[in-house]
């Protein structure tokens, strides 16, 4: 096992047994049973995940905005919302291909929703967000204890909205309203249509609109979650899982005796780890790069780094 | 002839500050002066100019004993001001977090006395930090109920030492079915607890009343009967919340204030003349040195009706409740029968709550510059905040805070008592000097400047 | 076990709201007093009046430079402490105080406020308005095993206690600003939403995924720089993010 993959006490390809959450979700729909599973049996009381539009704008009470002109905001916009019924994680199901800053609910969730175990689902830079403000709670005071769950997504890159809008509307000649899902797989960037159209874009045209943020990123399979999931390396409707810590490994066990998930050993299927080391490491030693082009970006004057 | 004894800075309370004391041959004590001697930060200068959603988050930072207060008698000012009622429910979210922040105040000063007390029926005066029984379950006890207050504060407030929840118009967000009932849980547990922990701080608080005398630092003193009396009046707003100028009927009359320097009212240069080295933990003062308190005084003297008045938990039982027993055991009982009162209204302010309910006006004004003044009855006593807003900018800001109003008249209190039990009477009144520090109302020609405003 | 460490609490121009915060660690505060540390000086809790000679002190508030008495004392401090710990947002980034700007009664001469850092060297840094419990308690104990703990503990502490360090070093300013300049102006913010959340006044909201700060609201307590991930990050320390958070709950027991 390499540093790339970050610590795991299992690898395993899976899929959730629930027929309508596959329905929904992006791949194996394992972060909506994980947390449905959770939230059933009390090991989480709630859960922080992106929602959208429809949804944000009709449950106000469970996202933080003001003063949102609700006609205004744009499809396919993430919200980070406080959910508590099964209902309404299937409806946060599936990628939304730009931000949503999770971590942004994560003190709300212990004051005025009332959590005393919270779930959280996010990118690999928002796990470790969640772990420094454990070890470290600055600023996030009573939280640290009462994150109970905390399930990672592997992640290449993000995009800011405006650069999904112009990869949607303008490369692939479709309007936002009409997409119903998104996709990065098989090294191309993939629309689907409401009306069943197909369009895929290859990954170079996607590149200069990425996050810069994203170029100094160093997890690409969120190490720090107690459980991380992804769809590389795993067949299509099928997703990969690293079970990772000691809370995940116990919640792992307690849903695979619940019979929430089918697996397969990572080992016999395609394209299996092989091509999640490959990319994890892909984009590692290419940001690591990035980092040492910071050191002397300019004329005796570096750009900083975070990493001490 | 009468000596000058000076114990500074005086320990087990929030802040900074010193007594002066001048005490006859037998150490009775004269003239006591009582004085803030913290930097003054100068709030209510820093804040003309600044937005009234700022002030109030700047405000509670005066004190985070009573950020509380500070953060809603702020809030409010500036809502009286503009004339913006907030909704009910939001209401409701204030008053949950303000009786929270007492039911935290009222233990954490439990640990502050207890050192001056004894274990009854032994000679033991209690350590709150020690591992042994039975203060250690009392300790534990305190810290639970600390916990209990200060979570229904996170919830309802958003942040409990400085809440974040509040704001101008109302407040940021409603709770939810469940962290209503998660309040609940935590308010009947509380209410468990706080019984018993009144109960043991009364026996405890008899137990040295009854006492012919008392040991400070191996000396033996004898306890008057009268420890901490005074003939002052008492001031109060509210039972429980407090009031404000947008009230039909406010309980607090701007008029009846004023407000003097403490050049009038404490006492000049002198210079020590007695120096105790045994009095705990460092000795008093070293002689000969020069003291001055009406120079050194950090904070005015505030006046009802031309008088300094007590302010705090006896003052609240005084008015609402006729409760009737004066002096320092007396007070502090006052203190310690607020933690039943507060989780019972506690109670009622959850039921009442609806967290469906909306929590911001629906129109929140600019202002025109009216004169707006609210008060909270914080833990230690009336907060009274006193602003201007005009087109969304502070004019005028002004923090009339409960332990200043106490300073003199603990001063006077001191009177007649041993210098030894000077600081006992002073933790009597669970003084946050920080926050007293805090204050202008006057100007150069000594004139309520509040007043001048109103005309 | 090792005797304890000995500490001391220096109390400046702050609002006692970090003093809260240490007592809010409520029956874990019992514990930290029985076991590891052992208060020498700290006179809103304690009796004891005067700045003793400590193996920590912590410092709560910024240092009113017109007013001798905190300027002595906090140079008292130093003197006497082997290490200081900034502790909150006015002792580190002088927090509301920056506003200030004298001329209020009775002392309309204290006008000037600086952070600690500003007039002696600091070791360690806590920021936050008001600091966490948890935060002061994961440094407490961790002061303690750089203190007197085995070989690894020491290890540890001093890799935890680094990022801390540094941030003392790097100077006395961090604000919304900070958050501005020093992470999205360097191309490093990802949108995580840790500095919202970490914000005591509500001052960031999140807009398309980015921090938007609202400058009027911030009071300049450093929060929202030191959590967010890409102000300072130290892998060594947050991948054992679950052995160092056992190994503090298992000190606490
Ligand atoms: C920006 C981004 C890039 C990704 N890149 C890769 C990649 O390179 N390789 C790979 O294998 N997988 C990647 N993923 C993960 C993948 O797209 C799936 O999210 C993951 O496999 C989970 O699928 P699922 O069916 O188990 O989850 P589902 O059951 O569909 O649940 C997905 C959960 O993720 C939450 N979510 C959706 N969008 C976001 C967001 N922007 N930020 C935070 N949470 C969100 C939802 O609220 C939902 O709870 C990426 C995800 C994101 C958000
Ligand atoms: S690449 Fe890294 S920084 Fe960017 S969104 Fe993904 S996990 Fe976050
Ligand atoms: S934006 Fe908020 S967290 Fe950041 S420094 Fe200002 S007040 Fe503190
Ligand atoms: S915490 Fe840092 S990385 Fe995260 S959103 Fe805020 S500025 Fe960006
Ligand atoms: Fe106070």
């Amino acid at each position: 096992m390499g540093a790339e993959l970050g610590k795991y006490k299992a690898c395993v390809s899976a899929r959730s047994t629930d027929k309508e959450i596959l329905k929904h979700a992006q791949d194996g729909g394992i972060v909506t049973s994980l947390l449905g599973y959770a939230l059933d049996t009390g090991i989480i009381d709630g859960a922080i995940v992106a929602v959208n539009k429809e949804f944000a704008a009709k449950h106000q009470s469970l996202i933080m905005r003001d003063n949102t002109n609700w006609d205004m905001v744009e499809p396919w916009r993430p919200f980070p919302a406080v959910v508590s019924t099964k209902a309404d994680l299937l409806a946060a199901a599936g990628t939304k291909y730009n931000i949503s800053p999770n971590v942004s609910m994560i003190k709300e969730a212990t004051r005025s929703f009332g959590l005393d175990k919270v779930g959280i689902v996010g990118t690999p830079c928002q796990m470790q967000a969640v772990r420094k403000l454990q070890l470290y709670p600055i600023g996030a005071r009573d939280v640290g204890a009462a994150v109970a769950l905390a399930v990672g997504i592997f992640c290449m890159e993000n995009f800011p909205y405006q650069s999904i809008l112009q990869l949607v509307e303008d490369h692939a000649a479709m309007k936002m309203e009409s997409v119903k899902k998104m996709e990065i797989g098989k090294g191309k960037f993939w629309i689907y249509g409401k009306r069943g159209q197909v369009v895929q874009l290859p990954l170079k045209v996607t590149h200069k609109y990425e996050q810069p943020g994203c170029h100094v990123c160093l997890d690409y399979v969120a190490n720090l979650g107690d459980i991380s999931t992804g769809s590389v390396g795993s067949p299509d409707g099928w997703s990969t899982v690293f079970v990772r810590s000691k809370i995940g490994d116990s919640v792992w066990a307690n849903a695979m005796a619940a019979g929430v998930f089918e697996t397969q050993p990572i080992e016999k299927v395609k394209p299996g780890l092989e091509l999640v080391t490959k990319l994890a490491n892909e984009k590692i030693t290419k940001n690591k790069n990035t980092l040492e082009a910071r050191k002397t970006f300019g004329v005796g004057k570096a750009l900083r780094s975070p990493y001490i | 002839m009468s000596k000058v004894v000076e114990i500074s800075p005086t320990t087990r309370h929030e802040g900074h500050s010193k007594l002066v004391l001048k005490v006859n041959d037998q150490g009775i004590i004269e003239t006591g002066n009582w004085c803030s001697i913290t930097p003054v930060r100068g709030v209510e200068k820093l804040a003309v100019g600044k937005t009234p959603e700022q002030v109030p988050k700047i405000a509670s930072r005066v004190c985070g004993i009573c950020p509380i207060a500070h953060n809603l008698a702020a809030t409010e000012a500036m809502e009286a001001s503009i004339k913006c009622e907030i909704p009910k429910d939001a209401k409701m979210l204030r008053h949950i977090l303000q009786l929270a922040n007492r039911l935290h105040s009222i233990a954490l000063h439990d640990i502050l006395i207890l050192p001056d007390l004894y274990i009854p029926g032994t000679e033991v005066m209690i350590n709150p930090f020690t591992a042994e029984e039975p203060v250690r379950t009392v300790a534990k006890r305190i810290q639970r109920l600390r916990e209990i207050g200060q979570t229904v504060g996170q919830i309802a407030g958003g942040d409990c030492i400085h809440p974040r929840n509040t704001r101008v118009g109302g407040m940021y967000r409603n709770c939810s079915e469940q962290a209503k009932t998660k309040m609940y849980d935590l308010a009947k547990e509380g209410l468990v607890l706080a019984k018993a922990q009144m109960d043991f701080m009364i026996a405890v608080l008899r137990n040295y009343q009854a006492r012919e005398s008392v040991t400070v630092g191996g000396m033996k003193v004898a306890l008057p009967k009268t420890l901490g009396y005074h003939n002052q009046g008492y001031l109060a707003t509210d039972a429980f919340y407090g009031s404000s100028s947008l009230d039909e009927c406010p309980t607090w009359d701007i008029d009846r204030f004023k407000e003097v320097r403490p050049w009038d009212w404490y006492m000049g240069e002198m210079e020590v003349s007695l120096e105790e080295p045994r009095y705990p933990v460092g000795g008093t003062t070293k002689l000969g040195t020069k003291v001055n308190p009406q120079m050194e005084a950090c904070t005015g003297i505030p006046m009802y009706d031309g008088q300094p008045v007590e302010v705090g938990p006896r003052a609240r039982l005084v008015t609402y409740k006729n409760y009737d027993e004066k002096g320092t055991v007396g007070q502090n009982i006052a203190r310690e029968m607020e933690y039943t009162d507060s989780l019972y209204e506690m109670i009622d302010c959850i039921d009442a709550l609806n967290p469906d309910g909306k929590v911001v006006a629906d129109y929140i004004p600019d202002g025109d510059g009216s004169l707006g003044w609210a008060s909270n009855e914080a833990p230690r006593g009336t907060d009274v905040h006193i602003t201007r807003v005009k087109d969304w900018k502070v004019q005028y800001f002004s923090m009339l805070v409960p332990t200043t109003w106490n300073f003199a008249t603990c001063s006077a209190a001191l009177t007649g008592a041993p210098w030894q039990l000077a600081e006992v009477i002073m933790r009597g009144y669970d003084p946050c000097v920080s926050c007293a520090t805090h204050m202008i109302v006057v100007d150069e020609d000594n004139k309520l400047v509040a007043q001048k405003l109103i005309q | 076990m090792a005797d304890k460490i000995t500490l001391g609490y220096t109390h400046l121009s702050g609002c006692t709201g970090c003093t809260v915060a240490l007592a809010d660690n409520y029956a874990g505060l019992l514990t930290l007093l029985d076991r590891y540390v052992d208060l020498k000086y700290m006179p809103t809790l304690a009796d004891v009046r005067h700045v003793q000679k400590v193996d920590v002190s912590f410092v709560e508030g910024s240092c009113c430079i017109n007013d001798k008495l905190a300027v002595e004392e906090l140079k008292e401090t130093r003197e006497k402490s082997t290490v200081v710990v900034a502790l909150g947002g006015c002792a580190c980034y002088g927090n509301i105080t920056r506003f200030s700007r004298g001329g209020q009664q009775n002392q309309p001469q204290h006008e000037a406020y600086l952070p600690i850092g500003d007039i002696i060297k600091v070791d360690v840094y806590i920021p936050g308005c008001a600091p966490t419990p948890q935060m002061i308690r994961n440094v407490a104990v961790m002061a303690y095993l750089l203190l007197k703990g085995t070989k690894e503990q020491k290890e540890l502490a001093t890799a935890f206690l680094k990022p801390l360090m540094m941030a003392a070093q790097r100077g006395t300013t961090a604000c919304f600003c900070e958050l501005m300049t020093e992470v999205i102006n360097q191309g490093l913010c990802m949108g995580c939403g840790s500095c919202a959340s970490a914000c005591p006044v509500n001052a960031i909201t999140h807009e398309y995924g980015k921090p938007q700060g609202e400058r009027d609201l911030c009071i300049k307590c450093g929060a929202c720089y030191n959590q967010c991930p890409r102000s300072w990050f130290s892998f060594d320390v947050v991948e054992n993010y679950e052995a160092i958070n056992e190994a503090i709950m298992a000190a606490l027991q």
